[in-house]
């Protein structure tokens, strides 16, 4: 079996199944010719028209990437194109023709080799990954130099085929027709390789990263590729490939299956509606937290604006920002977290002498209210983009009153002075707290009052109450978010906001993970802030689901003496009224926590 | 004439890869002064993408940029906000960075 697996990364997901075509994307070569003086002139003429047609077709490929994969993954063909407008190189090769006679692809590629050395030399990963682009663009030169018409080796694939490269460049991949090529095997690139990036949002299954594959595989051959697994089987048996099949059908049906989902409402069985949000970390996200329906962002954070740069980002950076998020979600709420800087996620200017305990430190909140005037540039960012978007802010880290009250007060005043200067901005923002530590979850009845809104981000809240480092592997099975513990304060948590009057959601991890979810919706939480790619498997849950089935199941789990045997009344409770087929309940729970020889 | 020379720190994660690299060349050509830029002892053209990816100006790296010419200031000052605005990518990040996570969830 080892013998015909061959292992890489995995950097599309999917299977599939078929015969292998290996291409050759290499330099051709280039036969050693000089041409007489009298000829000297035209073959630079001929360079420059084979220049010329070779940047048609990159800009016409460009147009095509745009189409087919976003403007992002088309700014690749910018630097190709750049390179055949580098006069440095470009006269480099005239003078070689001029001075030394050679032919026009002799001397192209002359200076090719020069570039693939001097990067070579330098040793450096960066240009490893880039030396493609060049190659690339040197192999479509030359090939149009030497007459070798149709310089894409899909031309000639005609059933559908797993194509296996040394290296795939940019320039292929884009040209990539699903109905001939179903899968991609390369020995080169990795998860963010721009081949690799195309091959995704295209969606076709691709493993790169494979040692010898082109040595290993020749061309016919049936292979299995698991873009998921990263795994690549050849001369498969008929079984295995049945088996293979079967799983792709059952992946392609679980996910069009909790697609289904994503315009319908989130609404339990016996009524009751839940809202579900997004977690945004990233600006990409944003469009998955919206493909997947989205009734507003739940958490977004802030730090990408900060870490890495020297300088902090300016008041319009971020309003700018926010109004962004805001206008991609009309009528629902942005959640915007205040920086939760600390420990190694300091920028520049505010790093300091190393803490010991940089979780117990200065982090966070007390990072904001040590540093006003950051706080306050984040809080009227947050007041002017609230003049058109429903935007709300959240406190990081609160162990005191004072904290929520503090922030309130600048809030205030930062809309009186907006105000009294003519800015547009809103009146106020609704501000919550995040509970996110003990100190939090006990006093959730004071702060209830206080704040406009509670939400619980559940690792925080976890590592602090059982004392566990989540980064500590040595304790991995001892980060429990379902220890009873943990369950106590979650319930304390919804009962005083209930009793406020004030809504209550869970922005935490532990909302993207269906059994969880199913757990939180019975202790009474009825906003859920999910990362993007899990909102269908949530919204699929809580439409299968009574919240009736769901509380009988969350005072089941909060009588249980330990973490597994909560976990396992809410399996029990949980598989009885549901077919849990479509989700894969397992996948997001912590390795040790996972259902092992029970079996619902 | 004027010869200007500023230093500037590489800010974004991944570093000056092909389209940073992309962009300060098309910045460079706006410019009539001759512009390069030098890392460590390795000066190259500001204006050939080649010579910019010749770098391989890594997160963090200082790199200085000269210009010569009747609008050596303006140069220097667009290529310096550049490098200081990360080209435009701060967002993405390396890949190591993948989800060591801190997140405070």
């Amino acid at each position: 079996m080892s013998g015909r697996q061959l292992r890489g990364v995995g950097v599309s997901p999917g299977i599939a199944v078929g015969p292998a075509v290996v291409v050759r994307w290499a330099l051709p070569e280039v036969p050693h010719r000089v041409v007489p003086r009298s000829q000297v002139e035209k073959e630079v003429r001929r360079l420059r028209a084979a220049i010329k047609d070779v940047k048609r077709h990159l800009a016409e490929l460009r147009e095509r990437t745009v189409d087919r994969a976003g403007v992002d993954e088309a700014r690749i063909f910018d630097a190709q194109i750049l390179m055949l407008e580098d006069k440095e190189f470009i006269r480099g090769a005239e003078e070689l023709i001029r001075e030394n006679h050679l032919t026009a692809e002799k001397a192209f590629e002359f200076k090719t080799f020069e570039v693939r050395d001097l990067w070579a030399g330098t040793g450096s990963p960066l240009l490893k990954e880039r030396l493609a682009d060049v190659t690339g663009v040197a192999i479509r030169v030359i090939q149009h130099l030497m007459h070798r018409g149709g310089a894409d080796p899909w031309d000639d694939i005609s059933e559908p085929s797993i194509v296996v490269a040394k290296e795939l460049s940019p320039g292929l991949t884009v040209q990539l027709d699903r109905a001939h090529v179903v899968g991609l095997i390369s020995e080169e690139g990795t998860r963010t390789s721009h081949a690799a990036i195309l091959a995704h949002s295209i969606g076709i299954p691709a493993v790169f990263g494979v040692r010898g594959a082109v040595e290993r595989i020749t061309g016919g051959t049936t292979l299995i590729l698991d873009g998921s697994r990263g795994t690549v089987l050849l001369d498969p048996l008929p079984a295995e490939i049945a088996d293979a099949e079967r799983t792709e059908t059952q992946r392609r049906e679980r996910s069009a299956r909790l697609e289904e989902v994503v315009t319908q409402p989130a609404v339990t069985l016996d009524g009751l509606r839940i809202a579900l949000r997004g977690n945004v970390d990233l600006p990409e996200e944003i469009a998955a937290a919206r493909a997947h329906g989205a009734e507003g962002v739940g958490l977004l954070r802030t730090e990408f604006l900060i870490t890495g740069h020297s300088v902090l980002p300016s008041e319009n950076e971020q309003a700018a920002y926010f109004a962004r998020v805001g206008e991609a979600f009309p009528g629902h709420p942005v959640v915007v977290r205040t920086y939760d800087l600390g420990g190694d996620k300091f920028p520049a200017p505010f790093r300091g002498a190393p803490e010991a305990n940089p979780f117990l430190g200065w982090r966070a909140i007390r990072v904001c209210l040590d540093q006003p005037e950051m706080f306050r540039s984040q809080i009227r960012a947050a007041l002017r983009a609230a003049a058109k978007a429903q935007i709300q802010l959240m406190i990081p880290l609160v162990t005191r009153l004072d904290e929520v009250e503090r922030t309130r007060e600048m809030v205030a005043e930062e809309a009186g002075k907006l105000k009294q200067a003519g800015v547009e901005a809103a009146d106020g923002v609704p501000v919550g707290v995040m509970v996110e530590t003990p100190a939090a979850a006990v006093m959730a009845d004071r702060l209830a009052e206080i704040s406009d809104f509670m939400s619980v981000g559940t690792n925080d809240l976890t590592q602090y109450t059982l004392v566990v480092d989540r980064g500590n592997a040595r304790l991995a099975d001892r980060f429990n978010p379902h220890d009873p513990s943990v369950l106590r304060l979650l319930k304390q948590v919804a009962d005083a906001a209930r009793a406020a009057g004030k809504p209550a959601s869970v922005c935490g991890e532990m909302a993207s993970e269906p059994l969880s979810a199913f757990l939180l919706l019975g202790l009474g939480y009825e906003t859920l802030s999910v990362a993007p790619p899990k909102l269908p498997d949530i919204k699929w849950l809580v439409r299968q689901v009574s919240a009736a089935g769901a509380r009988a199941a969350a005072d089941a789990a909060l009588a249980a003496r330990s973490a597994e045997l909560a976990l396992d009344a809410l399996r029990l409770a949980l598989a009885a009224a549901v077919d849990l087929t479509p989700l894969d309940l397992d996948a997001r729970l912590p390795a040790a926590r996972r259902s092992g020889n029970f079996k619902a | 004439m004027a010869v200007i020379e500023r230093e500037a720190k590489v800010v974004n994660p991944l570093g000056m890869h092909a389209r940073p690299a992309a962009e300060l060349v098309k910045v460079a050509n706006r410019f009539k002064s001759a512009v390069e830029i030098r890392k460590d002892d390795v000066a190259v053209n500001a204006k050939s993408i080649l010579g910019v990816m010749t770098l391989a100006a890594e997160c963090g790296s200082s790199l200085f940029i000269k210009a010569d010419g009747e609008d050596a200031e303006e140069a220097v000052a667009a290529l310096l906000a550049l490098v200081a605005d990360g080209f435009h990518e701060m967002h993405l990040k390396a890949q190591e960075e993948e989800s060591a996570d801190e997140g405070a969830t």
